[in-house]
């Protein structure tokens, strides 16, 4: 069976006046299924550009990415936003639930866009909410009448709700306090537990010992833990008037 | 996407703006309720003028003769002989006389009328019948009312009176018949009543006189009016030895096509100028639409991308705005429909008086039809495909990526 995420040798450049913006050199990848991924990177480092490629939103300029074996790249539009629809669930730092309509509305919106019949969504979208420990309660609440926590489970909630081959998380902890943080990220390891396969992105190091592996960016290119590591030491022992050896988590 | 989905879709943000919907949608309000309102009194006073009578009046020609001598209903005989043109020639004398029962006495507007004029006009009976040939060869005292005189007289317009007596003048008179209205009524307050009596029994005991007051020929249907009108100035110039510059003022011969023809010149110009008014209107409301949906696109940015995140096609998404901008036309358009069919019946007194002429008595009665609805809904659709085209494009086209991260 086909890895999840298959990436190979991705590059991707952006055309603007400015001229060209090299934003990923050669970035190769594979995540298997029931995998919980960290990728973390300094802002700037390509990670948002990872994610969107990843995340079906955009095209890798060269290179390949197979997503269940099946080969993006070659998609069309319309065929790439099927697939975002039946193949990717996904989690935003600002939450993006629709303000107005109802926690069970809110869930249930990516199944209007892969055509699941109307009496099958109240169930899978009551499974996916019980999935995140949302209480019965709050189904009928507006969304924006629910504290962050309990909007960044939503959002999960709504993330699961279409059975996806992929969750992708930006940032998904980025606007809540630690506590609130903690629980959602105990929401995405217990998920991964239950077979979930799992990417989520991040700058803060606390994210990243949820996962069970973990990636850097840098510069558009994907460094190992250890290759990370050795060249954070490398620029702390360059940098004069410091004692060499100082280690760095 | 499915139609409901669609449906609860465009619901939700047309409710979230409900203030700025409504404002949106009064420049198609006006250009619709415009056209309705146009639309149902022309169709009105087209009903009015051509009326429900047996024979249409478009056929109708009213012949008046003043010549040294009254015309007496052996002329009109002779007409109806001479004049081929016409199907039927029929007369009426007008006179007045105090009609009263036991307890209400009121001032009576009489026409007198033989039998065959009640078969040209077509008349309708809410009871009793018309007068017999026998009732006109013994001038007997009998009388038709209308209801509004039954009223007047009995205190009930539906009072049961046929086979009861009134007093016209000094004369017990027998009430044989009810009609709807008197076509041949001629004005009076609402205390007036309408009689119509046999034409011998008007000649002898009210007027005291033969004479015709006028007469109504009937052209064969299809007839070109223009020309029957002129053959008979011609006879009535022959007959009557009236002068060619006489003309003018001797004779009266006047077709009521020509007066729906004028009607209707002067409502095509009204119409076309409504037409314009509400073209304006709704490209300005369309307008209106255009820019509240750029606006709504442009707030929604954010939402459009997580829409397109969770797999939400181009097609999609142009659906959803074009509903949006069909849903506030057609809503407005309904709104319009309705207003401009009320507005209509508030503007019914001004129009008859301006077409029909002051005091008319032909009753004008809006009409609209499932026809004008469905067009000016299918007009109100036009507008919204037309206007919600291009926000509804923008909002497709948007990068899902940057549309996402849109601050």
């Amino acid at each position: 069976m086909a890895a999840v995420l298959d990436v190979s040798g991705v590059h991707r450049i952006y055309e603007s006046a400015a001229g060209y913006t090299h934003a990923l050199r050669g970035v190769s990848l594979t995540v298997e299924r029931g995998e919980f991924l960290c990728v973390m990177g300094p802002s700037g480092s390509g990670k948002s550009t990872l994610m969107n490629i990843l995340g079906c939103l955009d095209r890798p300029t060269s290179g390949t990415y197979k997503l269940e074996g099946i080969d993006v790249s070659q998609l069309d539009d319309d065929e790439l936003a099927e697939l975002r629809a039946l193949r990717l669930g996904f989690v935003f730092q600002s939450f993006n639930l629709l303000p107005r309509a109802t926690v069970m509305r809110n869930v249930q919106l990516p199944l209007v866009y892969c055509d699941v019949a109307p009496s099958k969504r109240v169930e899978r979208a009551v499974r996916a909410l019980r999935a995140v420990s949302l209480p019965a309660e709050y189904y009928d609440h507006r969304s924006n009448e629910l504290s962050g926590g309990q909007m960044q489970r939503v959002a999960i909630a709504r993330a699961l709700v279409n059975d996806p081959a992929l969750i992708l998380a930006d940032e998904p902890t980025g606007n809540l306090d630690s506590a609130t943080s903690e629980m959602v990220l105990k929401t995405f390891a217990r998920l991964r537990d239950e077979g979930k396969t799992i990417v989520l992105i991040t700058h803060d190091p606390e994210v990243s010992v949820w996962a069970n592996r973990t990636v850097h960016i840098r510069d558009g290119k994907l460094l190992t833990d250890e290759e990370e590591r050795a060249l954070v030491e490398a620029a702390i022992a360059a940098r004069p008037g410091q004692g060499a050896g100082r280690g760095h988590t | 996407m499915r139609v409901r989905d669609l449906a609860v879709e465009t619901w939700s943000a047309l409710d979230a703006n409900r203030g700025r919907s409504a404002l949106t949608v009064l420049g198609i309000v006006i250009g619709i309720s415009a056209v309705i309102a146009m639309t149902a009194l022309i169709g009105g006073i087209n009903r009015a003028l051509v009326g429900e009578l047996g024979l249409s009046q478009a056929q109708l020609v009213y012949i008046n003769v003043w010549i040294d001598r009254d015309l007496t209903y052996d002329d009109v005989d002779k007409m109806a002989r001479d004049l081929t043109d016409y199907d039927m020639v029929v007369a009426s004398s007008y006179g007045s006389a105090t009609v009263t029962t036991g307890k209400k006495k009121a001032s009576g507007n009489l026409v007198g009328v033989k039998p065959e004029y009640f078969k040209a006009m077509g008349t309708k009976f809410v009871d009793g019948r018309a007068f017999t040939d026998a009732e006109e060869r013994a001038g007997t005292m009998a009388i038709i009312l209308d209801k509004e005189s039954v009223r007047v007289l009995f205190g009930d317009a539906d009072a049961k009176v046929v086979g009861q007596t009134v007093r016209v003048g000094n004369d017990e008179c027998t009430i044989v018949g009810v009609v709807e209205r008197s076509a041949d009524a001629y004005g009076g307050d609402n205390e007036t009543v309408n009689g119509i009596m046999p034409f011998s029994a008007m000649a002898t005991r009210v007027n005291g006189s033969q004479a015709v007051s006028q007469i109504m020929g009937f052209a064969h249907e299809g007839s070109n009016m223009e020309q029957v009108v002129n053959r008979t100035k011609d006879y009535l110039a022959l007959t009557y030895n009236i002068a060619e510059d006489m003309r003018e003022d001797s004779m009266y011969v006047y077709s009521m096509q020509s007066m729906i023809d004028q009607v209707n010149t002067t409502m095509s110009s009204f119409s076309l100028l409504m037409t314009a008014v509400a073209g304006v209107s709704l490209l300005v409301g369309g307008i209106g639409i255009m820019n509240m949906m750029l606006t709504n696109v442009t707030e929604r940015i954010r939402e459009i991308g997580l829409r397109k995140a969770l797999g939400a096609r181009r097609s999609d998404i142009t659906r959803q705005f074009m509903l949006e901008s069909i849903c506030l036309c057609v809503t407005g358009g309904l709104i319009g429909v309705a207003l401009g069919y009320a507005g209509s019946f508030a503007l019914t007194g001004l129009v008859a008086d301006a077409f029909m002429g002051e005091g008319s008595t032909v009753a004008v009665t809006p009409v609209i039809d499932v026809g004008t609805v469905l067009f000016a809904t299918g007009i109100c659709v036009a507008t919204g495909v037309v206007f919600g085209w291009y926000p509804a494009r923008r909002a497709a086209k948007l990068d899902p990526v940057e549309s996402l991260h849109y601050q």
